[in-house]
């Protein structure tokens, strides 16, 4: 997973870690006091080691799942390839035959291990007891002896032994759990319209050939006798189709690697034929690299938060130990210990506790990422109309577990040392005597000057990054050149209004400059989002903890209250007022993640709130969609119109097909399919977006049925996952091709579909198929035979329920291989799935929540150690050791509210800006439902979490012994 | 609300009334197996409007004699009757509440809360015996004012020196005009200057005010200035001496 990060990553630990280890070898002084530190402190050690252990699980988790996700996808290849590299399909036997006989060169190529012919045809089965029926089954005549020397030097082809001998069929296991067959038993298979019966010889495992299907996920063959298919065939007056399989030298995974040359000489010596040249192996790795890097940037993306709070956790655990030790560090300072000493001694007290933490962060997020793996494998299920969909097998590489621990360790080696260097600048004297620190005229001098320079730096380069719409600078920029202005303009007025300002104009940027610019979003990129969510965070807390005395009016009243709990509150809420920086940090903690959490709590509640919106555009009037046999498909179609309950069919030609990408983002050939849609059919269906002129939906289906030229898409056309943009709109071209002949097409798009779910293929495809849809004339003129009427919409009569009516009908056309899928059904399981991702993304980030909790349990840890002269003063001026108590649990719960109600806010903004403008949004604009309950029960459980990880040290600050305070103090 | 000053007080030099009265008060430290026996069957009675030095060589238990009888520390044995009821009979809440209606403390430390300004830092107490916060502030701001620091009244103890700190931890120590005032060697962090001008504003105030004062102190010249000195050595009470020179300002 994301090896190219670990060569840069390798190199920056081993300078960051090679400057800390020749500091711990060459200078004892500064690693005794780092050990000694360790050593005394072990409390507050094991909870920053807590800290960084979350830290490195969130990041192992998050490339664990890429690894998880790309190992699965590529679990397919095992399956349903094998050796097989190449395909070619040709529509008949006869077509085959020239096809095999142009390819005898392939035999003696020293590339190439294996060349396979074989015949199928689509069929559907019945068990012996007529209880167990599976439309989708493909019928095999494949030589079983040749089958078993197929790519024999990579490793078993899936098939071997004997074939099936007459009257017998050889079923693989998926087929085998459709009909819940075991060898011996009776089968009947409908082949061409008539019923064979046979009797299963052997279950197959579904490996290599024997899993092997025309693109599918899931394949359920039957391997029938020699001659049995052709013969079904010749009675029903047409052909089985013919397949030649071809195998690279190399095993499953590295025969990959010479594909394209195999299939450019394949290409090259059928020259002239119409048979269809895939090359499945590559684009099954290529789609499970895809797939891992996108789950993996994703789950990186939303654990990226979490790392910022650990970092910060960090950061407030290191500048408290620096104020508690100021007087120390004075001293050591004073009597000829040099700053760099200084410096070592701190960033090998925390690379240690980094360190620490490495081992239990990775089996921690080896523990995360197996449990999103598994809620994904439940999630990826709801996702396919048969349930196949994609099964997820738990795996790890090294390469991950390495990134991981290195990306760990340097964003915590480096916010150690940078900590450690700011919190070494102090005055000897200021250190020792406990006075407040300021800097020198020369240094403010200096500061001023450089961060000007760099502020019109960051301005100049704003100014392109804004007009080109450059996603991560036009945020980052501006809010750097505001924030570099800060010394400058505190020259003119005072830092709080100063500060407030400068946090002001970053959060409005930050929020609005998606309505500014609105094609920012249209990036494939994460890091985007997170820049987005760091600077509303940041920004906002800085306005919050400049203002809080304004914050605060609402409950003056109940702080000036001359009573133990008014004294407590007035005491709690006083010092998070005066220690601005830590407070500052456990609240961005808590309002980073929150606002990821809410945001993502948002976007659940918008697709849910879409849901009825996208079942109405997607039905468009039709109930069911009909998947059938292509061989009879007219008259089967026919028949179903006559079915009672059956309102009307609208049928729909397809073909597959290659298209460029509209939206330009990659110059490969994308899988597609054609539709072909009658005139007159779905004119009701609505689109998102129509191209300029054409003022209705209607027109556009006009269009499109009057010009052969002209396609509706939808909006996922090309998508590879992650956040979608507005890559292309209505008048943008592109070209189809078809792939049997080669022959292409410009096609214009004349509208982006509302929602386009009923014209993706019923059987899940390896990887994403784009629908392209046209008039019927359009596909069959650019794919002639290949464009077969093999689906069809129903609309049902009123009163008809279509779950129920589904059934019926497969189980009448069982011969026809009907396949019928409720679309409402359909439609609101995807977006079902997609909700519970969304809840699987908020599970992950809620361990940023725990990093924020353990930051705020740090802080009170601290804090009482800190206060105990204060506490013992307050005891013996007469405040109850419960008050004191109170006081910890209602700073420890004001903290935490401010920064959860604050997340919640900036994160319902957020998304409401974004839901205004995104492209991400599109398609799931239908209201914007503010999630009251969900977001109420997550600040309660964050608050009584908060209040639960004080209770300890709030205890033990009410058990400080007053006279023990004090005479310590003194 | 309660009232803020529940013990009568009177004029200088003391009055019959015995305001503190210790009996027997026995305390040891332990750490591990070893014991050190600070305080031993110690005896003391200090009457209201009394200005009492305690004086003795480091390690002579003159902290733990200030601690123990104003109930910040627990004893062995023996007992403590501030205001005629028995500190160490009272449950630690109890204890917390009277020592706030009825005592004052200053450190050598200042200890004021940080956080807090001089007026909050000041009204503390008043506020902890229920009084209303207008007239707890207006009250501080007075105190303030009594020690000459009104200028300094919404200053964090950070921005404050040394001498002003500890005249708003006198401040704070009589706002709520308790019995007893407790002090812990109270110019020990000031110079001597500043230390004089402490000295002199507890004179008056006891002279004036009547107020009733234990004060520790190792400063010989602090010692000569109060009416009643009490030696200590090795946990019990040396000598007890009344002066009759000690309250003049310098």
């Amino acid at each position: 997973m994301y090896p190219n990060l670990l060569a840069p990553l390798l190199l920056t630990l081993a300078v960051l870690a090679g400057g800390l280890g020749y500091a711990a070898l060459r200078h004892p002084v500064s690693r005794r006091l780092a050990a000694r530190q360790l050593a005394r402190h072990r409390g507050e050690a094991l909870l920053a080691i807590t800290g960084a252990t979350l830290g490195t699980a969130i990041i192992v988790g998050a490339l664990v799942v890429g690894d998880t996700l790309n190992f699965s996808v590529r679990q397919a290849a095992y399956r349903t390839l094998g050796p097989i590299d190449e395909r070619v399909v040709s529509t008949s036997a006869s077509a085959g035959d020239e096809v095999s006989a142009k390819l005898s060169g392939l035999r003696s190529d020293a590339r190439v291990d294996g060349v396979l012919d074989a015949h199928v045809d689509q069929a559907a089965a019945l068990d012996r007891s007529g209880r167990y029926a599976e439309p989708r089954v493909l019928a095999w005549d494949v030589d079983f002896a040749r089958a078993a020397t197929f790519g024999r030097a990579g490793g078993p082809s899936g098939l071997s032994g004997a074939g099936p001998s007459a009257g017998q069929v050889v079923i693989n296991q998926p087929l085998a759990r459709s009909l819940n067959a075991h060898a011996g038993q009776a089968i009947a298979l409908y082949l061409y319209g008539r019923t064979y019966q046979f009797r299963v010889a052997r279950v197959v495992a579904e490996r290599g050939l024997a899993g092997a299907g025309l693109g599918a996920t899931i394949n359920r063959n039957a391997f029938l006798p020699a001659g049995v298919l052709d013969s079904a065939a010749a009675a029903a007056g047409t052909q089985p189709r013919a397949v030649t399989f071809v195998s690279n030298r190399g095993g499953v995974e590295r025969g990959a690697a010479l594909t394209s040359p195999v299939a450019a000489t394949i290409r090259h010596d059928l020259l002239g034929l119409t048979a269809q040249v895939d090359s499945p192996k590559q684009d099954v790795l290529t789609s499970a690299r895809k797939t891992g890097d996108a789950l993996g940037a994703l789950f990186l993306m939303i654990g990226s938060f979490s790392v910022i709070a650990g970092a910060l956790l960090l950061v407030n655990i290191f500048v408290m130990l620096a104020e508690e030790r100021k007087s120390q560090l004075g001293m050591l300072r004073a009597i000829g210990m040099k700053r760099s000493r200084l410096v070592e001694s701190f960033s090998l007290e925390g690379s240690a506790y980094a360190l620490a933490a490495t081992v239990p962060g990775v089996l921690l997020g080896l523990g995360v990422g197996w449990a999103v793996a598994i809620l994904s494998a439940q999630i990826f299920r709801g996702w396919s109309a048969d349930g196949s969909g994609l099964a997820i097998t738990f795996a790890v590489t090294p390469t991950s577990v390495v990134n991981a621990v290195a990306l760990g360790l340097v964003i915590s080696f480096a916010t150690v040392v940078a900590t450690s260097v700011r919190i070494s600048r102090f005055n000897i004297i200021a250190a020792i005597r406990d006075l407040p620190r300021s800097a020198t005229a020369r240094t403010r001098r200096l500061t001023l000057v450089t961060s000007t320079a760099l502020a019109l730096v960051a301005t100049a380069a704003a100014v392109p990054a804004i007009a080109a719409s450059q996603a991560e600078s036009t945020l980052l920029l501006p809010a750097l050149a505001a924030v570099l202005a800060v010394p400058a303009l505190r020259r003119v007025a005072p830092a709080r209004s100063v500060l407030s300002a400068v946090a002001v104009a970053v959060l409005v940027w930050t929020m609005t400059a998606s309505v500014v610019r609105p094609h920012m979003f249209d990036n494939p990129s994460m890091a985007v989002y997170v820049i987005q969510g760091t600077l509303v965070a940041f920004s906002g807390v800085i306005l919050v903890s400049q203002n809080q005395h304004a914050v605060l009016r609402p409950v003056r009243r109940l702080i000036q209250r001359p009573t133990e709990t008014g004294l407590a509150t007035r005491l709690a809420v006083a010092y998070p007022l005066t220690k601005r920086f830590r407070t500052g940090a456990t609240l961005i903690m808590y309002t980073l993640i929150s606002l990821v959490l809410v945001l993502l709590v948002q976007i659940t509640g918008v697709i849910n709130n879409s849901v009825n919106a996208n079942v109405a555009d997607a039905t468009a009037g039709y109930s069911l969609r009909v998947d059938v046999n292509p061989l009879g498909a007219t008259r089967t179609l026919t028949d179903v119109t006559r079915t009672p309950g059956v309102a009307g069919i609208t049928s729909l030609v397809s073909a597959p097909a290659f298209a460029t990408d509209p939206g330009r983002r990659t110059t490969a050939p994308l899988p597609a399919v054609a539709v072909g849609v009658p005139a007159t059919g779905l004119t009701s269906m609505r689109f998102s977006s129509r191209l300029h002129g054409l003022n209705t939906d209607r027109a556009v289906w006009a269009l499109v049925a009057a010009d052969t030229s002209y396609v509706v898409v939808d909006q996922f056309f090309g998508a590879t996952g992650g956040p979608n943009g507005r890559y292309y709109r209505p008048g943008d071209t592109f070209t189809v091709t078809n792939p049997r002949t080669g022959a292409t097409r410009q096609k214009i798009i004349a509208g982006i579909l509302a929602n386009a779910t009923v014209f993706y293929p019923a059987s899940s495809s390896s990887g994403a198929v784009y629908p392209l849809v046209a008039n019927v004339q359009a596909v069959r003129q650019l794919f002639g035979p290949a464009a077969q009427v093999s689906a069809a919409l129903v609309r049902t009569r009123h009163g008809v329920d279509p779950q129920r009516l589904a059934p019926t009908l497969q189980a009448r056309y069982l011969s026809a291989s009907l396949v019928a899928t409720p679309i409402a059904v359909n439609v609101r399981r995807s977006f079902g799935s997609s909700t519970a991702f969304f809840r699987l993304m908020q599970g992950f980030l809620a361990l940023g929540l725990l990093v924020g909790i353990t930051g705020l349990g740090v802080v009170m840890v601290r804090a009482v150690r800190e206060r105990r002269r204060t506490i013992g003063v307050l005891r013996a001026l007469g405040f109850q050791s419960r008050s004191i108590e109170r006081s910890f649990l209602i700073e420890s719960a004001f903290i935490a509210a401010e920064g959860v109600l604050l997340g919640s806010l900036l994160g319902v903004l957020t998304t409401w800006l974004m839901y205004q403008k995104s492209a991400a949004f599109d398609g799931v604009r239908n209201g914007y439902p503010i999630q009251w309950p969900t977001i109420a029960m997550l600040a309660a459980a964050t608050l009584a979490a908060s209040v639960l990880a004080t209770t300890a040290p709030a205890k033990r600050a009410a058990k400080v012994t007053p006279a023990l305070a004090v005479r310590v103090a003194d | 609300m309660r009232e803020i000053a529940p013990y009568p007080v009177h004029s200088t030099g003391g009055t019959d009334h015995a305001l503190l009265v210790a009996r027997q008060v026995r305390k040891v430290y332990r750490t591990g197996s070893i014991e050190v026996a600070a305080l031993r069957d110690l005896d003391l009675t200090v009457h209201a409007g009394e200005l009492v030095g305690v004086m003795g060589p480091s390690g002579s238990g003159k902290t733990t004699l200030l601690n123990c009888l104003s109930g910040l520390d627990d004893i062995e044995g023996g007992s403590v009757e501030v205001g005629g009821r028995d500190l160490f009979a009272m449950s630690d809440a109890e204890r917390t509440a009277h020592r706030a209606r009825s005592m004052g403390f200053v450190f050598q430390a200042f200890n004021l809360i940080p956080v807090f300004t001089a007026a909050e830092n000041v009204e503390l107490p008043l506020l902890l015996v229920g009084t209303p916060a207008a007239k707890a502030r207006a009250r501080a701001m007075e105190m303030l004012s009594r020690v000459g620091l009104e200028h300094r009244v919404a200053h964090r103890p950070a921005q404050l020196s040394g001498g002003e700190q500890q005249r708003v931890t006198i401040a704070r120590a009589l706002v709520a005009r308790p019995a007893i005032v407790w002090a812990d060697e109270p110019t020990g962090n000031l110079d001597s200057a500043m230390a004089t001008a402490v000295m002199d504003l507890l004179c008056q105030l006891n002279r004036e005010e009547g107020q009733t004062i234990v004060l520790v102190t190792h400063d010989t010249a602090i010692g000569s200035r109060v009416p009643r000195l009490v030696r200590m050595r090795d946990g019990v009470l040396a000598e007890d001496i009344r002066q009759e020179t000690a309250l003049a300002v310098s």
